[in-house]
């Protein structure tokens, strides 16, 4: 059976790892932070996928994301998806060619889909990661945003979902600002509501701050994929002890042998 | 030393890193010299199974391979569209033929007909089969794998299989035949469970 999967974010602005909450960025530290002192490969070794996304506000710049990118996966053994400011065909090919498997795009689903549709022909569906960043207000009333959540377009989030599926997008990425960095738990009716209009499997991002939000997010609204890009509520064997409680609750998750890179190294 | 084949289909990189992860010891390789003098082979692979063949007949790659692979029958592994090479011919953007080192032809999931999602992708389990699992030693029964692939063999239709998934329909996830193995999944994206497997394909 297909298995549910467990997804780390790291989120990068020039060069340094962040700590988001709405979308308000807090530097943390810098590539040798993550590696040495971060412990990233324990991190790298217990989850099934890594994203990567340059936060970068503005111009991104693309190579230094890759350089970091290049680095960060030297131990990585699963698939990597990043993004962040790709613009054209050329930033896809240097990113996958940085060791990403996927990429992943949010404004140019809006302001340039005749790029997402050659990224889709060229790489394939399965390679091009539609994400999608929502607010909810009090009142129930939701907005899409594009370009680091910071402009609102006039597509609604079923508008923005099926604008996914017809350029060919191979998954969805849904983050809830407003649930981003809180701990709260991810906006369960929002990301019900988006997997049940959608064909493409749904990774939930934005909230998640105990054990038991990575279980909800999938056994109570359907999600393919649980991510978290917090850098400190999962530390250590945190994510290690998420993936043995969302076994415990009944998920089909992918089952590896932790001690085997212990031979190794 | 293993040989990689690099042929201009991708994921080169990602293969050499899970082996010099385990330290042993591999070499890129592209042209027919360096096939014939290879004691050990990798044929990795994303893409297009027809571009990919004709990628190999213009670098006038297939008979040194056939050279190495059938006659001098070194240890050989193909992963993704390296194994789906291996086989007689494929259905993905008209027809067109493989190596023919094994038995199967090379179809598209039937999405509508099983209602799944295709292309298929993500970790899944690998049942090994009883015999031929030299490359599962160590991992039981069965074990998980990461894949992303619209293609497969179905699993009737070959001879040589060593170990099957079930995804609306059981298809081929593996197969050993004599020196030649193949796997559909991607072992370098597997975590341990690949890594352990690329191991015991360099110790063999």
């Amino acid at each position: 059976m297909l298995k549910s999967r467990l997804i780390f974010t790291l989120l990068m602005k020039n060069g340094s790892y962040q700590l988001s909450r709405n979308f308000n960025l807090q530097d943390v530290g810098g590539l040798n932070w993550i590696k040495k002192f971060y412990n990233f490969n324990a991190i790298a070794f217990s989850i099934d996928e890594l994203i990567v996304v340059n936060v970068e506000r503005g111009e991104k710049n693309v190579d230094l994301f890759c350089e970091n990118l290049l680095t960060l996966n030297e131990n990585c053994f699963m698939p990597i998806a990043a993004g962040g400011g790709i613009r054209s065909m050329d930033h896809a090919y240097k990113i996958l060619n940085s060791g990403a498997d996927k990429i992943i795009v949010n404004t140019p689903l809006v302001t340039q889909p005749k790029l997402v549709r050659s990224l889709v022909q060229t790489f394939g569906s399965q390679c091009v990661i539609a994400s999608i960043d929502f607010k909810k207000y009090d009142d129930g009333k939701i907005e899409v945003f594009i370009d680091n959540g910071s402009k609102k377009i006039d597509q609604s989030l079923e508008e923005a979902v099926k604008n996914a599926h017809n350029l060919g997008c191979g998954e969805i990425y849904l983050t809830s600002m407003e649930q981003d960095g809180t701990g709260y738990g991810y906006d369960l009716n929002t990301l019900k509501h988006v997997v049940s209009i959608s064909n493409l499997p749904v990774i939930t991002s934005g909230g998640a701050g105990k054990y038991e939000h990575f279980v909800e997010g999938i056994q109570r609204a359907g999600a393919s994929a649980v991510s978290t890009a917090n850098l400190f509520n999962f530390i250590a064997d945190g994510l290690i002890e998420v993936r043995e409680t969302m076994i415990q609750k009944g998920l089909e998750m992918a089952y590896w042998d932790l001690g085997f890179y212990k031979t190794l190294k | 030393m293993i040989s990689i084949l690099n042929f201009g289909m991708g994921n080169i990189r990602s293969v050499q890193k899970a082996l010099d992860y385990l330290g042993i010891e591999s070499q890129v390789i592209k042209s027919e010299k360096q096939i014939l003098e290879s004691r050990k082979l990798i044929i990795p692979g994303v893409g297009s199974f027809r571009l990919a063949m004709e990628n190999i007949n213009n670098k006038k790659l297939f008979y040194p391979l056939n050279k190495v692979v059938l006659e001098k029958k070194i240890p050989t592994l193909g992963i993704c569209l390296g194994m789906q090479l291996m086989a007689e011919e494929s259905e993905e953007d008209g027809v067109t033929q493989g190596f023919s080192w094994i038995k199967g032809k090379i179809k598209k999931f039937q999405g509508e007909k099983f209602k799944i999602k295709v292309p298929h992708v993500g970790f899944n389990d690998v049942f090994f089969e009883k015999n031929n699992k030299k490359l599962y030693s160590g991992l039981g029964e069965k074990s998980h794998y990461y894949y992303v692939h619209s293609y497969r063999i179905s699993y009737n239709e070959c001879d040589c299989v060593s170990g099957w998934t079930m995804y609306g329909e059981k298809f081929v996830a593996s197969i050993e035949k004599e020196n030649i193995f193949g796997v559909q999944f991607h072992p370098e994206k597997s975590q341990s469970n690949g890594l352990i497997m690329l191991k015991n394909f360099a110790e063999l």
